[in-house]
C-alpha cells in the first residue's frame, strides 16, 4: 500500500492478510480518482441533481432565542435519503465502477446507510446486499422495508450483540470471500485504510458548502461547531473545512446511553481505551483481555464501540472536545427540535442539538453556533413512541 | 535448530513425512473437555497443536470457530486461564510445537511484550495474529523474537513472490497458507492457484507451508499434500466432532486424528 493512512498513532490497517489486495485495489483507484475530471464530473452532478445539493444553512430563530445563541443548522436532513450517509455512498459506488466491481456490500445500523447504499445500487446498476443486526433490524424496521424496495437484499446478523458491530463484522466477512467481484461500502469514517480517508473525502462537502454559507450569509465563521458522532461519519464530514480555523471552537456529541457510568453506553471516546477493531487503531470498550464490549444507545446509529480513528486523534490534540449526551437528553432534543423549529431530527442528531442546552450556558449570549443536522427523524418515530 | 518448530519439521522431512495440525478454540466446549481435547490430539500422535483465543469479533472465522469463541467467552474463560490449558499441554509433551492463533486486539491488551511473554512462558512456540499483516508488523516482530516466539503469517492466493519473500523475513514457525479466498471453516472448494501459489511460496522461502480452511477430511489433506504442501491444518472439523459426539468426543477425535495422520505417512 501506498501509505498505512495512520492520524498520528490512530489508524492504521489490521485486516487478514486476504483483505490486502482488495485494500491495495481501492486505494490506488481512490487516488487515481481525485485527478479524474471524468469522476469528480459525475460525482458532483449526482450530488447536484440526485441528491439534492448543496443542502441549506437554516438559522434556527426560535431556538435561537429560546438559548441565547445564534444557532445555524446544516440541512443534512433534506439530503435525498433523509440522511449524509447518500454522499458517501454515491462516491463509493461511483469508486466501486471505476474497479470494474458489480456487487457492493455495507453494514447498517440505524439503516441510513443501508439505505443510502441501496439507492446507489439501484441508480448504478450494482448488486446490493445490507449486513444489519437483528436488533438494529426491529428498531429501524421503516429502513428495512425501504432498502427492499430499492432492491437491496437484506441479511440479519444474529452474532454477537446483533447490532452495528457485528454487521460490520459480518461484511468484513463478505469481502474476504467475494473480493473479486465486490466492494464494501463501509459507512463511516472507521475501518481499515484507506476507508477513513475515502469516507472524509466524500463527506468533506458538508463543511466545505457550510463554511461558505456562513461566510455569505452571516459574513463569518461560527465559534462553536457541534455534531454527533458515532462512527463519526458526519462530524468529520462538518469538521475536516474548519479544523484549521483555530478559532471555530469544534465538538463531538457521543452516545451516554443509560449514562457513561453504566455499562450501557457508547461513549468511546469519554470512556474507551486504545485498541484495534474492524482493522483500525482507535479507541475501544473492552475489557482487560481485549473483549469488546456491547454498546447501548437508543440510536442505532450512534450504538457502535469504537470510533473512526481521525477523531481518536483530534482528541489526543486536544483540537475537538468531546462530550456525550444521554437517551434521556437525546429524546428531550428530538422533541424540543421538533417543537419549536417544525423539524423532526433523527435521534442521531437529537444528542447533539440536546447538548446545545449545556452549551448554551457556559458560552457567552449570542454566540453563533453551527449544527450538523445529519438526518431526519422519520425512522425514529416508533422508537420515540415506545420509549418511557 | 533452536526452535520446536524447526526441530518437528526437519524431523519429518528427513521420516518424508507431511505435517498434520489440529486445531481448536482454547476452553471449548468447557475447561475439561478442552482439557481431554488437547490431550486427545496429543496421544494420537499429531504434529502440532494450533490453539485459538476466543475473540469477541473474530473477522476471520466462519460460523463453526465464531459460536464457538462467543460460547467460551461467555462462559467467563479468560485468556489466563486459555494458557494454563497450555500449560498442561505443554506438560504432556515437551517437544510438540504448540500454535497459538488469535487477534491483534488480545495481544496489545497486555501489551505486545508482555503477551508473548506470558505465552513463552506458558510454553507457546509460535502465534499466528489473524489481523495482522507484514506492513504493520515491524514492532511486533521484534517483540516476539525477543520472547522466543515465532510470529508465523497468513499467506493467500492473491499474496505475490516478493510480497511472500517480505513476510516469510519477518515470520517463523511456519507459513499458514490460506487455501482459498474466504473465511474458516466453509464448503471445501479448493482454489486452481492454490498450487501456484505453493510453487512460488516454495520458492521463495524455506518456511514449511501448512494449508488451513476447509481441511476436514482425510482426502482434503492428501489432496493438499499433494500439491505441494508440507502440512495441513484442520480446525472447524474438530469443532463439529467435539460438538456431535457427545461423551464419546473423544474416541471420535482419536479415530479422526488418526486416519489424517495416516494420510501423513503416504
Amino acid at each position: 500500500m501506498q501509505s498505512l493512512g495512520y492520524f498520528g498513532e490512530f489508524g492504521g490497517v489490521y485486516v487478514p492478510e486476504t483483505l490486502i489486495p482488495a485494500l491495495e485495489e481501492l486505494e490506488a483507484t481512490f487516488l487515481r480518482i481525485q485527478t479524474d475530471d471524468a469522476f469528480q464530473t459525475e460525482f458532483r452532478d449526482l450530488l447536484r441533481d440526485f441528491a439534492g445539493r448543496p443542502t441549506p444553512l437554516y438559522e434556527a430563530k426560535n431556538l435561537s432565542r429560546d438559548l441565547g445563541i445564534r444557532l445555524f443548522l446544516k440541512r443534512e436532513d433534506l439530503l435525498h435519503g433523509g440522511a449524509h450517509k447518500t454522499n458517501n455512498a454515491l462516491g463509493q459506488a461511483l469508486l466501486a465502477k471505476a474497479m470494474g466491481k458489480t456487487r457492493i456490500i455495507a453494514e447498517t445500523g440505524a439503516g441510513q446507510h443501508g439505505v443510502a447504499t441501496a439507492m446507489a445500487g439501484a441508480l448504478l446498476g450494482l448488486k446490493t446486499e445490507v449486513y444489519m443486526g437483528e436488533v438494529d433490524m426491529a428498531r429501524q424496521a421503516p429502513n428495512v422495508f425501504r432498502m427492499k424496495l430499492l432492491g437491496a437484499e437484506v441479511h440479519a446478523v444474529t452474532s454477537g450483540g446483533r447490532t452495528l458491530k457485528d454487521a460490520i463484522n459480518e461484511a468484513l466477512r463478505d469481502w474476504i470471500t467475494n473480493l473479486r467481484d465486490t466492494h464494501y461500502l463501509l459507512g463511516t469514517a472507521a475501518g481499515p485504510h484507506p476507508f477513513p480517508t475515502i469516507v472524509k473525502y466524500f463527506q468533506r462537502v458538508i463543511g466545505d458548502e457550510a463554511r461558505a454559507q456562513m461566510l455569505e450569509s452571516v459574513g463569518r465563521l461560527p465559534e462553536y461547531i457541534v455534531a454527533c458522532v458515532g462512527g463519526g461519519s458526519n462530524a468529520i464530514g462538518m469538521f475536516t473545512a474548519f479544523v484549521d480555523d483555530a478559532d471555530v471552537k469544534l465538538i463531538g456529541v457521543e452516545p451516554a446511553g443509560k449514562g457513561i457510568e453504566t455499562p450501557e453506553h457508547g461513549a468511546v471516546l469519554a470512556k474507551g481505551t486504545v485498541g484495534t477493531l474492524h482493522g483500525m487503531r482507535s479507541y475501544v470498550l473492552q475489557d482487560e483481555d481485549g473483549q469488546i464490549h456491547e454498546t447501548y444507545s437508543v440510536s442505532a446509529g450512534l450504538d457502535y464501540p469504537s470510533v473512526g480513528p481521525e477523531h481518536a486523534y483530534l482528541k489526543s490534540i486536544g483540537r475537538v472536545r468531546y462530550d456525550s449526551a444521554d437517551d434521556e437528553e437525546a429524546i428531550h432534543g428530538f422533541h424540543l427540535l421538533s417543537r419549536r423549529e417544525g423539524i423532526i431530527p433523527a435521534l442521531e442528531p437529537s444528542h447533539a442539538i440536546a447538548y446545545l442546552e449545556r452549551l448554551a450556558k457556559e458560552i457567552p449570549p449570542g454566540s453563533v453556533v453551527l449544527l450538523n443536522m445529519c438526518g431526519r427523524g422519520d425512522k425514529d418515530l416508533q422508537t420515540v413512541m415506545n420509549y418511557v | 535448530m533452536n526452535s520446536r518448530y524447526q526441530r518437528r519439521f526437519e524431523q519429518l522431512k528427513s521420516e518424508n513425512r507431511k505435517a498434520f495440525i489440529p486445531f481448536t478454540v482454547l476452553g471449548y466446549p468447557d475447561r475439561d473437555r478442552c482439557r481431554r481435547t488437547l490431550a486427545a490430539m496429543i496421544a494420537s500422535g499429531v504434529s502440532a497443536l494450533e490453539l485459538g483465543l476466543a475473540f469477541s469479533d473474530p473477522v476471520a472465522d466462519g460460523p463453526v470457530i465464531q459460536k464457538a469463541s462467543f460460547d467460551v467467552i461467555e462462559s467467563g474463560f479468560k485468556v489466563r486461564d486459555a494458557f494454563e490449558l497450555v500449560r498442561e499441554a505443554r506438560a504432556l509433551d515437551n517437544e510438540i510445537p504448540i500454535g497459538l492463533l488469535v487477534y491483534h486486539n488480545m495481544v496489545i491488551a497486555r501489551g505486545g511484550e508482555e503477551f508473548f511473554r506470558q505465552a513463552a512462558d506458558a510454553g507457546v512456540d509460535g502465534i499466528l495474529i489473524a489481523d495482522l499483516p507484514p506492513e504493520s508488523a515491524d514492532e511486533l516482530a521484534a517483540a516476539a523474537k525477543r520472547q522466543g516466539i515465532d510470529l508465523i503469517f497468513i499467506i493467500s492466493p492473491l499474496t505475490d513472490a516478493e510480497r511472500i519473500g517480505q513476510i516469510a523475513k519477518l515470520g517463523g514457525g511456519f507459513l499458514y497458507v490460506v487455501s482459498r479466498l474466504g473465511i474458516t471453516g466453509t464448503e471445501a472448494r479448493y482454489d486452481d492457484q492454490l498450487r501456484a501459489l505453493l510453487e512460488r511460496a516454495h520458492a521463495a522461502t524455506d518456511l514449511p507451508l501448512c494449508v488451513g480452511f476447509g481441511i476436514s477430511t482425510p482426502e482434503n489433506a492428501a489432496n493438499m499434500y499433494e500439491l505441494g504442501a508440507d502440512g495441513a491444518i484442520s480446525g472447524s472439523r474438530v469443532v463439529e466432532l467435539v460438538d456431535r459426539s457427545g461423551e464419546n468426543f473423544e474416541v471420535a477425535l482419536q479415530q479422526f486424528f488418526e486416519a489424517m495422520m495416516q494420510t501423513t505417512r503416504e
